[in-house]
């Protein structure tokens, strides 16, 4: 078995670990009624890891199975947000951000405010209406609360990630993100 | 070369994946909760409940120091109502206690009996799971269809009406809250009239249609308990508590005043609740 498929077995397990502590811990972390999302927080770290296709697909998977834990929208509707998120993510990790310290707590905190938005507005467009039922003030709440959450967990979740992908390409990345300068070691296909 | 082809199978991957989401949720929204992925879903739930209360019951202590630490300024004002609260009531019972046995006198003399709550068998349930999305305003409880639990059934705790069972599964369940924008429940209001009460979202009041009719518009009072009204085809027995009036509101020109309601129970700061195995049939 080679470290590639070990660090693929270690993150399907992670995202497992990861939503299970999000339906059970993640509802008890409330601040203003608005939780934390740990499942965005990982495919952030997958997408700044390695890059726009690792971070789709993460996204894609760890969405599918967060729907199975959702029930007032339907399935593949995290599917589709946080596929998109990865893949954002991977690409501006590839071209545009900068390695700095503040790189993962930046990513989370904007990672997650576009995955709200993109969950409410593509649910909205797909007929799940009732996701702005609460008014636009409560979307603000949640995109503002749960950003802030977000980039306040990105830390010890990049740390977490950075050992579990270990063996990957770009893992030490989300671990310490001040040890590397350059960009162009970033993988993009695995 | 080489970076254009892989860029382009990068972007055809993403493609196929994104394409793949909106199958699933085109399939699952058409069909209803009845589809493949909603049995789908339904045993993935159950395969990892016992998981989820496994890690439910190792993350509670961590959950509960958390949420303490979060809502200490709240919980100690909260604290404080409560002390208030309870010296009131306490002397309070002691008037009610006698007023009770009179009433139950009255009610055996002319041999009525105690309506529909009263003969409705219940099921303590544990939630094991207290939405942890923002926008899902529901709670997974530990019981399900093994239990006698079903959809539509009414879910209370401590006397008020919780919510509704919205799916099961043979050891799970479900629970749509008061608070969610798509729950609706029929209330009786003051002078004959009836209305309907909807959620708004997490932490906001309820809101009452009210039903016009003959009778003259209603005079709810800030504070006073609404009940549901249990008439025909209505989802709910009659006589739950469903909330305390907490504004209303007669805007200028309008016939009927606006009502909200704050939900007589809060159900993020409990962990059990009770399932009236009642049907609208019965």
């Amino acid at each position: 078995m080679t470290d590639l498929v070990r660090a693929r077995l270690r993150t399907t397990v992670l995202l497992i670990v990861a939503v299970l502590v999000e339906t059970t811990l993640g509802s008890d972390l409330r601040i203003a009624g608005v939780a934390p999302d740990f499942m965005i927080l990982v495919v952030i770290c997958a997408g700044l890891t390695g890059g726009t296709l690792s971070g789709a697909f993460v996204g894609f998977w760890a969405g599918l199975l967060y729907d199975m834990f959702l029930t007032a929208t339907p399935v593949g509707l995290s599917a589709l947000t946080y596929c998109l998120i990865g893949a954002a993510i991977g690409a501006l990790r590839t071209s545009v951000l900068q390695e700095r310290k503040s790189l993962l707590p930046a990513a989370a905190l904007i990672g997650t405010a576009a995955g709200v938005l993109l969950f409410v507005g593509a649910g909205d467009v797909l007929g799940q209406t009732q996701l702005l039922g609460a008014g636009r003030a409560w979307l603000i709440r949640v995109m503002i609360v749960e950003s802030l959450w977000n980039a306040v967990l990105a830390l010890p979740v990049g740390y977490v990630y950075a050992w579990v992908a270990r063996g990957s390409a770009g893992a030490e990345r989300v671990g310490s993100p001040v040890r590397r300068t350059s960009r162009s070691a970033v993988p993009t296909v695995k | 070369m080489a970076v254009y082809r892989r860029s382009s199978r990068t972007r055809n991957i993403i493609v196929v994946l994104v394409l793949l989401a909106l199958t699933f949720v085109t399939i699952d929204a058409r069909s209803h909760g009845g589809g493949v992925l909603s049995e789908v879903r339904s045993k993935v739930s159950d395969a990892f409940s016992p998981l989820q209360r496994a890690t439910h019951a190792a993350l509670r202590p961590i959950g509960n120091f958390l949420t303490g630490a979060l809502d200490y300024g709240s919980l100690k004002r909260e604290n404080e109502r409560l002390r208030q609260e309870l010296a009131q009531q306490q002397s309070e019972a002691a008037t009610a206690q006698a007023e009770q046995q009179d009433a139950e006198q009255v009610l055996h003399n002319y041999q009525l009996d105690k309506g529909v709550l009263g003969s409705i068998p219940f099921a303590s349930v544990q939630i094991i799971q207290a939405g942890s999305s923002n926008f899902d305003n529901t709670v997974t409880i530990n019981k399900g269809t093994d239990a006698g639990i079903a959809v539509g059934q009414p879910v209370l705790a401590a006397g008020g009406l919780v919510g509704t069972v919205v799916s099961t599964s043979s050891r799970i369940a479900t629970v749509e809250l008061v608070s969610d924008p798509n729950f609706r429940v029929g209330v009786s209001l003051s002078g004959g009239n009836t209305g309907s009460a909807a959620g708004a979202g997490r932490l906001l009041p309820m809101k009452v249609d009210v039903v016009s009719t003959d009778h003259s518009p209603p005079q709810e009072q800030v504070g006073q308990i609404v009940v549901t009204s249990g008439l025909a085809m209505e989802r709910f027995p009659k006589g739950i508590p469903v909330g305390k009036v907490s504004k209303v509101v007669t805007i200028p020109g309008a016939i009927e005043p606006e009502i909200d309601l704050q939900p007589v129970v809060d159900p993020t700061s409990i962990s059990y609740l009770d399932v009236a195995l009642w049907s609208p049939q019965q």
